[in-house]
């Protein structure tokens, strides 16, 4: 074991240990992290959201669906929804729209829809299916009706990160608008479980697992990011993640 | 400069210093410093996103009955921290190399690459997935620009291994071997030069950014079939990891043969791209 651990560290300064580090560095401090950014707008360009994700048939769902991101929410207001059996949950739908109003679950449950079996694809690299229930976004949005100068549709989490910062994600309208683009309200046939979103959760099964917000409880539309957490997005496109997600 | 010294030289002498050729154009040698330097980057930010979830399923979906590789970290009976890679259910240990290894924050924890291996050193799939992306089209766009280049220079067919290469390949391996004296009959290119480049660039290079296109959402959904045809977004994600590792294990005969064939003449021939022929014709990198 100690051999090894000789080896390594032999090995670890052969390969000039921390030249990773110091490469990073150096490349995110300066303006070669535009340079490599760069990459996401033409994967956009390229890839689009013309495409439609695959779907499912009943056998391949995973039963005991891998949870992603954080569990649930652990501040009182989360913990009061779920007590009261989400009656005193509201959706709230506001900013650039003509109609801004806030659903009972009730009534999205009214709205219910859709039923997809699709895969989850993580950003860590794992992949999951599930089968997945609820309202399509652009239904949603047809109620609403979006104003002109919306240009993206942003989701407010009742979730925060263990810093405290607020979890949100965003879509443009052309990806809100991709038929397969669910609020999702039901997993495997059940009411989704704290731990996978519930009430409702965003699934876009298009992109990676991290745009799938959970624990919905606004949508608002607005013309840019600006003002919205650190104006990138979204909380994990805050902490250097793609906002496109689809590759 | 050249052979024409005189009738001094000694005749091996003059063998090996033949005359100097222009040998790669500033297409070739731009487009394969730039390759090297992005596999060396992709290796590296490859890795970085394999420790985000260190082990491969022959599957779509992430399925441990399917699993083919698996490093993780655990305890010994001592109670000692230890790293253990799993090939097709065979456990190894290896502790300090793979599983429990140098986090890149100065102390050993469990991850799967160590962070002399990975860009950046320390976890951060955020930025490795940056670098991955980005040099993915560096790579790609190269290759492109390499076989259209020798499309128009008319010379990129010397280096596709034929079906009358084929014979060729064992007696050209006992040349390297010193099992045989001269080596086979050939163009400009050995018959085992030109298998090796025939692979690397039309069977490895195209199939690991296909695989590694395969295993994104976005990809799937407007080219489902690709992601399919390599068994699903898991097996794209084991297939491109199989192929790194040949492009790997190219890379480091590659490296074996620029040093043993004439280190420096093969250098500026891949730098100025002047190459003076001698000894070492035809048996190259």
């Amino acid at each position: 074991m100690r051999r090894r651990l000789f080896i390594a560290t032999s090995l670890s300064a052969l390969a000039g240990c921390g030249v990773g580090n110091k490469l990073n560095d150096a490349a995110t401090s300066s303006g070669f992290k535009n340079v490599l950014e760069s990459a996401e707008a033409l994967n956009h360009l390229v890839i689009g959201t013309r495409g439609r994700a695959k779907l499912y048939a009943p056998g391949d769902v995973d039963r005991d669906f891998r949870t992603n991101g954080f569990d649930t929410p652990s501040d009182a207001t989360y913990r009061g929804i779920v007590a009261d059996g989400y009656s005193s949950y509201r959706l709230v739908v506001d900013g650039e729209a003509e109609r801004k109003q806030a659903f009972t679950l009730a009534e999205l449950r009214a709205m219910q829809s859709l039923t997809q079996i699709t895969r989850h694809d993580c950003v860590e690299g794992w992949s999951a299916i599930g089968e997945w229930g609820g309202v399509p976004l652009h239904e949603l949005l047809a109620v609403v009706r979006p104003t002109a100068r919306a240009r993206y549709v942003i989701f407010h989490s009742m979730d925060r990160s263990p810093d405290g910062d607020p979890y949100y994600e965003s879509l443009d309208m052309h990806e809100a608008a991709h038929p397969q683009t669910l609020l999702a309200l039901d997993l495997n046939g059940r009411p989704l479980d704290p731990d996978h979103g519930a009430p409702v959760r965003l699934r876009v099964p298009t992109q990676l697992g991290y745009k799938s917000a959970k624990w919905v409880n606004r949508i608002q539309l607005a013309a840019s990011f600006a003002g919205i957490g650190d104006g990138k997005g979204g909380y994990w496109e805050d902490q250097g993640y793609e906002w496109y997600a689809g590759i | 400069m050249d052979a024409t010294v005189g009738t001094t030289v000694p005749r091996v002498a003059r063998e090996e210093r033949g005359p100097i050729v222009y040998r790669h154009t500033v297409t070739t040698r731009l487009t394969h410093w730039l390759s090297a330097l992005a596999l060396v980057i992709l290796v590296a930010s490859g890795l970085q996103i394999f420790n985000a979830a260190p082990y491969l399923d022959a599957s779509d979906k992430t399925d441990p009955a399917r699993r083919v590789l698996q490093i993780g970290a655990g305890t010994d009976a001592s109670g000692g921290a230890t790293g253990t890679t799993v090939i097709f259910g065979h456990t190894f240990r290896t502790t300090h190399l793979l599983g429990y290894t140098d986090n890149g924050m100065g102390e050993q924890s469990q991850r799967a690459f160590p962070a002399w291996l990975t860009l950046p050193g320390y976890q951060d799939l955020a930025d490795g997935r940056r670098w991955h992306l980005f040099f993915a089209w560096i790579f790609t766009l190269c290759g492109v620009a390499y076989i259209v280049a020798g499309v128009l220079r008319k010379d990129l067919a010397d280096l596709v291994l034929r079906p009358s290469d084929l014979p060729k390949l064992w007696p050209m391996q006992a040349y390297y071997l010193r099992l045989r004296s001269e080596p086979p009959a050939h163009g400009k290119y050995n018959p085992l030069q030109k298998m090796a480049y025939t692979l690397v660039l039309f069977v490895f290079s195209p199939l690991i950014v296909l695989s590694g296109l395969a295993l994104s959402p976005g990809i799937d959904a407007i080219a489902g079939p690709l992601t399919t045809a390599f068994g699903g977004r898991q097996f794209a994600r084991l297939w491109h990891f199989v192929f790194m590792v040949a492009l790997l294990g190219f890379f480091g005969v590659h490296l074996v043969l620029v040093a043993s064939t004439g280190v420096l003449n093969n250098l500026r021939s891949m730098i100025l791209g002047t190459y003076r022929v001698g000894k070492h014709e035809g048996t190259g990198p």
